[in-house]
């Protein structure tokens, strides 16, 4: 019986630690019109809040979903991320919106799916004097350093996508344009002049830019979740929080 | 049996709510936290969670717990959330280097941030290709977090006041490595060695120093209520050309650890989650 008390105590103190109300997926958009559509569809629908961050849980197309709002971005998309996954722990995370495109190839309408993230606010400008000015296209990529196992800080430039998720989403169509992986790009940022675009293209090999999907792919990295991200080039929330849904439909 | 299934809800609910702490001091380097960890003493131990490590022990009269969090917004912001919901503290010191963006500033000086904003983000104009691309043109876009209480987002383009009390304190202890100064922190992913932009974002913002964490950790604080002060010494100076200076960081470790020995004994913490 005591041994039978110590275990419970054991398996008590993992969950608490690990939190319960695990979900399937965590879709994680920057704001209300992204977000609504997709809320007024969940079953058994619950909101809560915590801190400056509010999350939907329900059902969606048979999945349990959470629902978060980043704010578009970097910051807030980190701090509900984090929060999303202590408290519900997702098997998967998608992050859905609209973007900027940073490669010429791409049109509105196309939705790009990331095969990798960029998150292309890190930047080393080499030293000059006063007087010499400022050389924006000379400055140089600062990488992540991403904390890993062992206290050791991982440089990257770069944050995976879940390969699998991927499949599913490129097999998916687009009503205004194709359906492409390549790379997302975030920074709290709105970049409009053209050479800064063409620069940050070619520093970082970005396909679009958005306000936070490498930001939460960063943040999912250091916490070991799997991440997959879907911009919609120039596109409307409905457009986007359509393709999120029709992606938790065709997701196992 | 029915009594030890209540016993069981009251754990849970006590390990949910684990091992609340007075202070939650946050380095992003081993070296930055390499003094304070010593200064918890021989009780001390070390919790993992994810990738992110925190020890716990006492400074002076406070329960502190240090973390490591690793460098720029990513790592900080997701080890600050944890160790909020982790050790519910109340107040957050975050200390560690940085580069001076003030020329009265030198190697080993502190600046204790009478505020700490993020200055990397902007919207820029319009312009064709060809046309280059002007930083000075850009507009500073405000770091924002959303008021549960109205709904509303609210733009913080001072960036996060310091906690004045704490502030007091800081100012009132030993830095044995240089000078302490109140001033503004600057936190964005940018190492800044151009002067005319290192110039131009002294007079922009009003930044005394340029890191890459202060700012982030303050608006994460904010959104929760918790007290919050950072200091930052002086690890590169390019106004004289001095380069990074890694040792620099023993200063403020130093320094925290006097901070904390001066540190009155604090309220008893808040809840760290909101209902």
């Amino acid at each position: 019986m005591k041994r039978l008390f110590l275990f419970c105590v054991f398996c008590v103190a993992v969950v608490a630690r690990a939190q319960t109300e695990k979900v399937d997926l965590l879709l994680i958009a920057a704001d209300d019109a992204l977000l609504q559509p997709l809320v007024q569809q969940l079953g058994q629908s619950k909101s809560e809040t915590h801190a400056a961050w509010t999350f939907w849980r329900g059902t969606l197309a048979g999945k349990s979903v959470l629902l978060a709002r980043s704010e578009g971005d970097p910051l807030n998309a980190v701090a509900a991320t984090t929060l999303a996954i202590r408290l519900h722990a997702p098997r998967l995370i998608l992050s859905y919106g609209s973007a900027r495109a940073h490669d010429p190839a791409l049109k509105a309408g196309d939705i790009v799916v990331s095969e990798s993230f960029a998150a292309f606010d890190g930047l080393f400008s080499p030293p000059s004097s006063l007087g010499q000015g400022i050389h924006p296209l000379q400055w140089q990529q600062l990488p992540h350093l991403l904390m890993t196992a062992g206290e050791k800080e991982t440089p990257a430039m770069t944050f995976p996508a879940d390969a699998p998720a991927l499949s599913v989403a490129l097999a998916l169509t687009s009503p205004h344009g194709r359906v492409l992986r390549g790379v997302l790009g975030s920074a709290n940022q709105v970049n409009r002049e053209a050479d800064r675009v063409a620069w940050l293209h070619t520093m970082w090999h970005t396909s679009t830019e958005d306000g936070e999907s490498a930001h939460i792919a960063g943040c999912a990295a250091l916490l070991g979740v799997p991440v997959l991200g879907v911009r919609v080039v120039d596109g409307t929330a409905a457009d986007a929080a359509d393709f999120a849904r029709r992606f938790v439909e065709a997701w196992r | 049996m029915r009594r030890s299934f209540f016993l069981l809800l009251a754990l849970a609910s006590v390990l949910r709510a684990a091992e609340p702490v007075d202070v939650l001091v946050q380095g992003a380097e081993k070296l930055e936290v390499r003094e304070l960890i010593a200064g918890l003493g021989p009780e001390a131990r070390k919790v993992t969670i994810g990738p992110f490590s925190f020890w716990i022990g006492h400074i002076g009269p406070h329960r502190v717990a240090v973390s490591l969090t690793g460098q720029a917004l990513i790592n900080c912001t997701t080890a600050t959330v944890i160790g909020i919901e982790e050790f519910h503290p109340t107040l957050i010191v975050n200390e560690g280097t940085s580069g001076a963006q003030a020329p009265y500033l030198t190697l080993h000086d502190i600046i204790v941030g009478q505020r700490a904003l993020d200055y990397g983000n902007f919207i820029s104009p319009v312009t064709a290709a060809g046309q280059g691309s002007s930083p000075m043109a850009w507009t500073p876009v405000a770091q924002r977090l959303r008021d549960p209480v109205s709904g509303q987002l609210v733009p913080y383009p001072e960036g996060f006041a310091g906690d004045p009390a704490a502030l007091a304190v800081a100012l009132r202890s030993r830095n044995p490595m240089g000078r302490v100064f109140a001033g503004v922190i600057g936190s964005a992913h940018e190492v800044n060695l151009e002067l005319d932009r290192v110039r131009w974002s002294a007079r922009n913002f009003g930044m005394d120093v340029e890191e890459m964490e202060s700012g982030h950790v303050a608006a994460v604080a904010r959104a929760y209520g918790i007290r919050y002060i950072a200091f930052r010494v002086v690890s590169d100076a390019p106004y004289e050309g001095v380069p990074f200076n890694a040792s620099a960081a023993r200063a403020t470790g130093l320094f925290t650890l006097n901070f904390l020995e001066n540190l009155p004994p604090l309220a008893m913490p808040m809840p760290a989650r909101t209902p």
